[in-house]
């Protein structure tokens, strides 16, 4: 083997080793932001769960989230990317999840509303048919 | 020996415990529980629901459903679990979305009938306040009609109560009127009991008028004037008469000094029975046989005339006397004669004619003794006599 095909060897694998370590980082520097980021928005999350319908789900990707960062600590990138994507998807449960119950609660409301209102509706025509007969008993007696 | 079979024995344990870790090792693992919630949460009623709203994700769930049940007979526990929790996220997310789906289309049907029933409340409720007006509009009318028909009533007590109060009023005043009158005939004197009846319910009259007890008052008033009027009634004879006799007695004084009054003539008072007699005497009046006036004499004719003028309610005789020569028809022809001339002369000066009844009683009732010519100068006389009672 020629010398100089040996450095050009020596000179990609070098590159290569660079090149990995590079990514690597970068990686590591986007895990990282993500699990950052996915913390802010927890806070968020609990913000929106003003009724508290999904704490349970709030603590579990606390937990995750938690788990996600010892991961990182110990530089298991593979395993903290699980967790981040796994917490990014509980994300989205919460959020589905609280538009969902805020939607229900709405409908709750609505339906609250409606049989309320029809309550009131009964006893408005109980009232009414009350007054119908006080009227006509005023009618005869001013007749 | 024994050594021996203390080593076969050992062998054989190692052996048995051997192929128990063996089979342990190659039996299928406990089920993660995350791969059994997963199943149950794929059990769920909305799941076919999902499936049609998210089949993206219920496919992904599903793979990693599938995977996890892989990993599990595997015997890859950790990557079972990781895939399982994975599933279940995918799949509850899809199932949240179902349940946001359900629960927006129940708000819209809930806001539609919503917005019907608040109609239906709106309609009904208009209808009750429209009632409910209405009635308090009739509610008004029939106090009005009340209050008019209390206000009506009030105003017609008050006129009955005024009417009442001046016919009371009206029956007090006759009841004492009536008093009144009866005082005027001395009633308390002439009819007492009645009187002080009449009295005594004029006081409770007045005194029930004062209290407002106008029918009673009107009642007492008329019992009290008609006890005034009996009183009246009662009293009045007697008044009247006593009145008349008082009257009657000035008058005739009166008369007699009137009488007395006229020069040269001497007024003689006598009864008669009931009959009081003022007797005025007219001597010298005539001569002899004469039955005309001499002259002279006018000045007495013309004060008599004036006093009996000044009484016309007294009758008068005016009788003609004389002395006893003579026969006795002639004398009472003479007398009766002279009688006349002197009516005449009193006729003559205005004195009523009626009044006087002319008489001629000759020689009879001499006043002197016919013997003497001066007893028969006094005899020969014309008297006018005033009658009374």
């Amino acid at each position: 083997m020629k010398p100089s095909r040996v450095v050009s060897y020596g000179v990609v694998a070098l590159l290569l080793l660079c090149g990995g370590q590079a990514l690597a980082n970068q990686e590591a520097d986007d895990l990282k932001r993500q699990i950052e980021s996915q913390r802010a928005a927890v806070s968020d999350l609990e913000r929106l769960d003003d009724r508290h319908m999904v704490t349970d789900d709030v603590t579990l990707l606390r937990s995750w989230l938690d788990e996600a960062w010892s991961q990182y600590s110990k530089e298991e990138y593979k395993r903290v990317r699980e967790v981040v994507d796994r917490c990014i998807a509980q994300a989205e449960l919460i959020r589905q999840r609280i538009t969902a119950g805020k939607m229900t609660a709405y409908a709750n409301d609505r339906d609250a509303q409606v049989r309320s209102t029809r309550e009131k509706i009964e006893r408005t025509r109980k009232s009414l048919l009350d007054a119908q007969s006080t009227k006509k008993a005023l009618e005869m007696t001013n007749k | 020996m024994r050594t021996a079979k203390t080593l076969r024995a050992g062998g054989w344990a190692v052996g048995v415990v051997g192929f128990g870790l063996a089979f342990a090792a190659c039996a299928t693992p406990p089920k993660p529980n995350e791969l059994e919630a997963f199943e149950k949460i794929k059990q769920s009623a909305n799941y076919q629901a999902a499936q049609r709203r998210s089949p993206d994700l219920v496919a992904e769930a599903e793979r990693l459903f599938s995977k996890s049940q892989e990993e599990w007979r595997d015997n890859d526990l950790e990557d079972s679990r990781r895939d399982a929790l994975m599933g279940q996220i995918k799949l509850k997310t899809a199932l949240a979305l179902v349940e946001y789906d359900q629960s927006k289309a129940r708000a819209d049907k809930a806001g539609q009938e919503l917005r019907t029933v608040e109609d239906e409340y709106s309609r009904v409720n208009k209808d009750l306040t429209a009632t409910q007006e209405q009635i308090a509009l009739l509610q008004r009318l029939k106090d009005t009609s009340s209050q008019a028909a209390v206000q009506q009533e009030k105003m017609q007590r008050e006129l009955a109560s005024r009417d009442a109060l001046g016919k009371a009023r009206d029956k007090v005043a006759a009841a004492e009127i009536a008093l009144k009158n009866a005082e005027q005939v001395k009633a308390a004197e002439y009819a007492k009991v009645e009187f002080l009846s009449a009295q005594d319910s004029l006081a409770r009259a007045q005194a029930q008028l004062k209290a407002g007890d106008y029918a009673m008052a009107g009642q007492t008033a008329d019992a009290a004037a008609d006890q005034a009027n009996r009183a009246t009634q009662a009293a009045k004879p007697t008044y009247e008469s006593s009145e008349s006799s008082k009257s009657s007695q000035a008058r005739n004084e009166a008369l007699a000094r009137d009488l007395s009054g006229i020069p040269g003539v001497q007024v003689r008072l006598d009864r008669r029975g009931d009959v009081q007699r003022a007797a005025v005497p007219l001597r010298g009046l005539f001569t002899r046989k004469s039955t005309v006036m001499t002259p002279g004499n006018d000045t007495v004719i013309d004060q008599l005339a004036a006093v009996m003028k000044k009484y016309p309610t007294y009758n008068v005789l005016v009788v003609g006397y004389s002395d006893n020569r003579g026969r006795r028809d002639q004398l009472l022809a003479l007398s009766q004669a002279r009688a006349t001339a002197v009516y005449s002369a009193l006729v003559s000066r205005g004195v009523e004619a009626k009044r006087m009844v002319v008489s001629g009683n000759g020689a009879e009732e001499p006043v002197s003794d016919n013997k003497t010519a001066g007893g028969r100068a006094l005899n020969n006389r014309v008297e006018v006599v005033f009658l009374y009672q």
